[in-house]
């Protein structure tokens, strides 16, 4: 797409406008002058004016005022400047998609719905009065049970952009058997983060006893962290020359910051990023295929309704997998529980049904579609995904 | 909502940081790894943005027509002015200084006027660029920034359409987007929709001579349902008189085109407001009036270039669509998956199953896709997990591994790749 052309022809829109505009003020000033003029020739004459010098005054102004023409002064240019206003939308609507409606299925998209994910994804960033905002504007009567979560979350952010880490050990601390769930080591680098805090501003007996009561109790699963953290006390003072010094990097906040954010959101059973972004994300993805998609259809006169499965695949980045689809290679169908995936001896997948014709229904031996190996239906085993 | 809500000026730039960083890792290690196809993809996602432009062009040319219709009028009607008094046959000087000083001053004001209305549509003019420039901006470094915006855009758009105005307004200038949404373009529209609400038509009917020339481009019958409702309304009110008077003038120039729906609404001249027949039974309902909004809302978004649906419906379906599989509504929907929510589940019920004719395969332990890069390996039980994953539990493990859905217990080299085409 071109933006420069559609730059160029806009400013030329602006240009012929900008012409007009002032050439409409100097019309306006003319025919102004005109009159101005004739009234003051009426005044001038200080003794009474006979009717017929103020009848020719009058006549001349108007004889004047009709040659002057005003509104055919300007027509010439009026003319350009539409022939301008009419071509920039037709080249908008050729440079762009007039209408990104068209591969919409108008069901019942209940708004209420829309609305509370609207205020969850504005809870979600810590936009909290904009989410009030909107349940009040709305009138949705259903308060947003996520928002004591959020909140309770940017309060804990809110303490760790100060570097104060109290609210989080205090999170970490109730939802200590959770974490552990989750293969989470975050009391390990909050810790490790309030440590290195103290090495760089307090006093090498403040980092031992703290290093004696809050770090050691991670001594035997995590030795060498451990050991690292410890050895960087001999450095108090002079840290710059410390082994360990990219230890004390801002960005390992960042890092805690954001893993933090992950496992809160875990654990109140929601996803970390925005799951409006996501979904959005993936309509500006999957909305240029969709499109294309239903011209197609409009034009073979398929009913874009009524289909339950897209019959083109609307390919969507990596970030957007979650689920693992196998579509087997010979029969191109999805597998499902009913038509599971199955490994070959030779170590190709095939689904359940390509394999039971193949092999005529386990009756005999079959060649492998993608090597020279020969299997039988029995060899095969199925696959968990 | 006793709480209170934390500082939303710092809240909207500083504490959106973790996911922000997120998304930028996310962003640019996707662009690093093909470059290409996510530029085609970008233009392709920006082809989309046709009402982005259009919206504030029709505001700027609406502003010009408006304009140039003021001039036409005072112009002629100062000129013609001069020539009545020019022809009046026993002028006295008087009379003669009256006018033509009323008609200078009248050019004043025209002037002034069309100084005011040359700074309009300088203001629009700017706000047309802007959104070309914004539309340049794009880049790979700016991406996740700028798909931010989109985003707020596309929320903007939506509050704007359901008459949310204060919760758009408050994030438009919280993200400071002013120029890139069109919240001036529906204070006008807000006007019609509050008098209708009231059930008023006045606004409705100024807005329809405002438009007359594109609506009957377009074959609006926008005008006659407004007029059908002024005459229930007198039906209504048993003003049986006034409402023939009415039909007489205002809706019998409709008769040649939609007889049918002036003969039907006529008949409600010999029922009551309280009919039981359930045919004229309706044209009684409040809810006439929200019909009358919602074609009111139609007509508005037709006049100004507008997608009917609300951006955020068009793009949330899409990408629902795209996202739907039958996996997303089992009970074990890993929680990144939009629909593992019960909201997000309900609003794709009625939208198709998206298709795939390749195997996409995620690692149940790192959810990452598993490719040839990271290929699967199968455990003797026919579990399958990535490589990544696999070797990361055998070095932590001395080479055992452990199946998190089965509890089964093997040894790393007991794994086969298996091979996916």
């Amino acid at each position: 797409m071109e933006l420069n052309t559609i730059k160029d022809a806009f400013d030329r829109v602006a240009k012929r406008q900008k012409l007009f505009s002032s050439k409409s003020q100097e019309v306006v000033d003319q025919v102004g002058h005109e009159i101005e003029q004739a009234l003051a020739k009426i005044q001038a004459s200080n003794d009474p004016l006979s009717p017929i010098d103020l009848k020719s005054i009058l006549t001349e102004l108007k004889l004047k005022l009709n040659t002057m023409d005003p509104l055919h002064q300007l027509e010439g240019l009026q003319k350009e400047r539409n022939i301008n206003l009419s071509k920039y939308p037709k080249l908008l609507e050729k440079s762009f998609n007039p209408d990104i409606s068209k591969a919409y299925r108008n069901v019942d998209f209940d708004f209420h719905i829309v609305n509370q994910i609207l205020a969850s994804h504005f809870y979600r960033q810590g936009l909290f009065d904009l989410g009030d905002c909107l349940i009040n504007e709305a009138g949705e009567p259903e308060a947003i049970a996520i928002r004591s979560h959020f909140l309770e979350m940017y309060q804990i952010l809110e303490a760790l952009k100060v570097k104060n880490l109290e609210p989080a050990l205090n999170w970490i601390t109730a939802n200590r058997e959770k974490l552990k769930q989750n293969g989470s080591t975050l009391e390990l680098k909050l810790h490790r983060l309030q440590f290195l805090e103290i090495i760089q501003k307090g006093t090498k007996g403040d980092a031992l006893s703290y290093a004696r009561t809050y770090l050691s109790p991670f001594a035997s699963l995590h030795m060498n962290e451990f050991q690292k953290l410890v050895v960087c006390i001999i450095w108090v003072g002079k840290l710059d020359s410390c082994p360990h010094a990219e230890l004390m990097a801002p960005a390992h906040w960042e890092e805690f910051t954001v893993e933090l954010t992950q496992h809160f959101c875990s654990l109140v059973g929601q996803s970390s990023p925005s799951p409006l972004s996501v979904a959005i994300a993936a309509g500006i993805e999957g909305l240029p295929t969709l499109l294309k998609l239903a011209n197609v259809m409009a034009a073979k006169k398929q009913e874009w309704l009524a289909i339950k499965q897209l019959p083109v695949p609307v390919e969507l980045g990596k970030e957007f997998q979650f689920h693992s689809i196998f579509v087997c290679p010979v029969s191109r169908d999805q597998c499902s529980e009913e038509n599971p995936p199955m490994l070959m001896p030779c170590l190709h997948v095939l689904c359940k049904q390509s394999i039971m014709k193949l092999s005529k229904s386990s009756s005999r031996i079959f060649k492998c579609p993608y090597c020279p190996t020969e299997a039988s239906a029995a060899q095969c085993r199925q696959l968990y995904f | 909502m006793e709480i209170d809500p934390l500082p939303n000026g710092s809240g909207s730039v500083g504490t959106t940081i973790p996911e922000a960083a997120a998304t930028t890792t996310a962003a640019t290690a996707a662009l690093k790894t093909t470059p290409s196809s996510k530029l085609s993809q970008l233009t392709e996602s920006l082809k989309l943005e046709h009402q982005l432009l259009r919206v504030p062009f029709e505001h700027y040319k609406k502003t010009i027509r408006a304009n140039h219709r003021a001039v036409e009028k005072e112009v002629s009607s100062v000129i013609s002015s001069v020539a009545d008094v020019a022809d009046c046959n026993e002028p006295s000087k008087e009379d003669a200084v009256l006018n033509l000083t009323s008609l200078v001053s009248r050019l004043q004001g025209l002037k002034r006027k069309l100084e005011e209305g040359s700074r309009t549509e300088n203001l629009q003019a700017q706000r047309c660029r802007a959104r070309l420039d914004h539309l340049e901006s794009v880049d790979a470094e700016n991406l996740s920034e700028w798909n931010n915006v989109r985003l707020k855009r596309i929320l903007v758009d939506y509050m704007l359409r359901m008459s949310y105005y204060d919760t758009a307004m408050k994030l438009a200038e919280s993200s400071n987007i002013q120029d890139l949404v069109d919240i001036d373009v529906f204070q006008e529209a807000k006007k019609v929709i509050d008098a209708l609400r009231n059930q008023e038509v006045g606004p409705a009917l100024a807005w329809c001579v405002d438009n007359k020339s594109r609506l009957k481009k377009s074959k609006s019958k926008f005008e006659f349902q407004l007029r059908l409702q002024e005459f229930i309304e007198l039906v209504r009110a048993e003003n049986h008189m006034r409402a023939i008077l009415y039909a007489r003038r205002h809706l019998a120039p409709w008769g040649a085109t939609h007889l049918k729906e002036l003969q039907r609404v006529m008949a409600t001249l010999a029922f009551r407001s309280n009919t039981g027949c359930a045919k004229y039974k309706v044209l009684f309902e409040p809810k006439q009036w929200d019909f009358l909004v919602d074609q009111f809302k139609q007509e508005f978004c037709r006049l100004y270039g507008m997608t009917l649906e609300p951006l955020l419906n068009i793009y949330l379906q899409a990408g629902l669509s795209a996202l739907k599989t039958p996996y997303c509504y089992e009970d074990d929907c890993t929680k990144e998956d939009p629909l593992s929510q019960d909201s997000f589940r309900k609003l794709a019920l009625p939208l198709p199953y998206s298709k795939q004719h390749h195997s996409k395969l995620v690692c149940y332990i790192t959810k990452e896709l598993m490719d040839t890069e990271n290929p699967p390996q199968v455990l003797p039980n026919g579990y399958v997990y990535s490589t990544k994953a696999l070797k990361e539990m055998a070095e932590k493990n001395n080479g055992t591994i452990t199946c998190p859905r089965t509890g089964l217990v093997c040894n790393y080299s007991e794994l086969v790749k298996a091979y996916i085409s």
